[in-house]
């Protein structure tokens, strides 16, 4: 189950954040290369570029943000951490995370550290767990 | 050249730094107020305490 697939069933039960965080492999920083890396990507499906530079500004930053949002079309609003990776470090969320925070404020689900860690179908899991404690039907 | 054991490495050791302190289940969430592509529409994790559970996502473009 993809991100889009769980914003589809769940945006009306579940309020999502999409936290743009610090670049994983910037150029000048962990690069992955260029065309060709580039290529590989985008024949596995995924839409990370290669071609970005780590923003130094927040302005730079909202800027790549807004690139990202346009790009993967999510339908979520992004929203973006400041440039002293606040949010980022709290949540150990570099380079990608999940987390499901319940109608209490607690923690609920803490996906595994990215990218390895990152699955979405787990979040779903969370997701129809803890609609179903608040009393509510599975989308 | 990239120095992608150093980057690893790096990145391994931030990785256990933080995720020692991040919240795990039954904590109660860090709060936190961020805005978005255009430094507008800011929310603050507990404006959905009581309202909805919140999904947080986090992600970059590379």
């Amino acid at each position: 189950m993809s991100l889009r697939d769980l914003y589809a069933k769940y945006h009306n039960q579940v309020q999502f954040l999409l936290i743009y965080i610090r670049e994983a492999h910037p150029i000048g920083g962990w690069w992955l290369g260029g065309d060709i890396a580039q290529q590989r990507l985008k024949a596995a499906g995924l839409k990370a570029v290669t071609d970005v530079y780590d923003p130094k500004t927040i302005e730079e930053r909202r800027a790549v943000a807004g690139r990202c949002d346009t790009a993967l079309q999510y339908g979520i609003r992004t929203y973006v951490d400041e440039m002293d990776d606040a949010v980022s470090q709290t949540y150990a969320a570099m380079p990608t995370r999940l987390y499901l925070v319940g109608l209490d404020g607690r923690v609920v689900y803490a996906g595994g550290l990215g990218p390895f860690g990152f699955e979405p179908t787990e979040l779903g899991t969370a997701i129809d767990e803890c609609i179903a404690q608040v009393g509510g039907a599975p989308a | 050249m990239v120095d992608v054991d150093r980057y690893i490495s790096e990145h391994k050791a931030w990785q256990e730094k933080f995720d020692a302190l991040a919240p795990k289940v039954g904590d109660v969430a860090s709060d936190f107020k961020l805005c978005d592509v255009n430094g507008e529409n800011c929310v603050s994790l507990s404006d959905f305490r009581g309202r909805k559970p919140v999904a947080l996502i986090f992600g970059s473009y590379t």
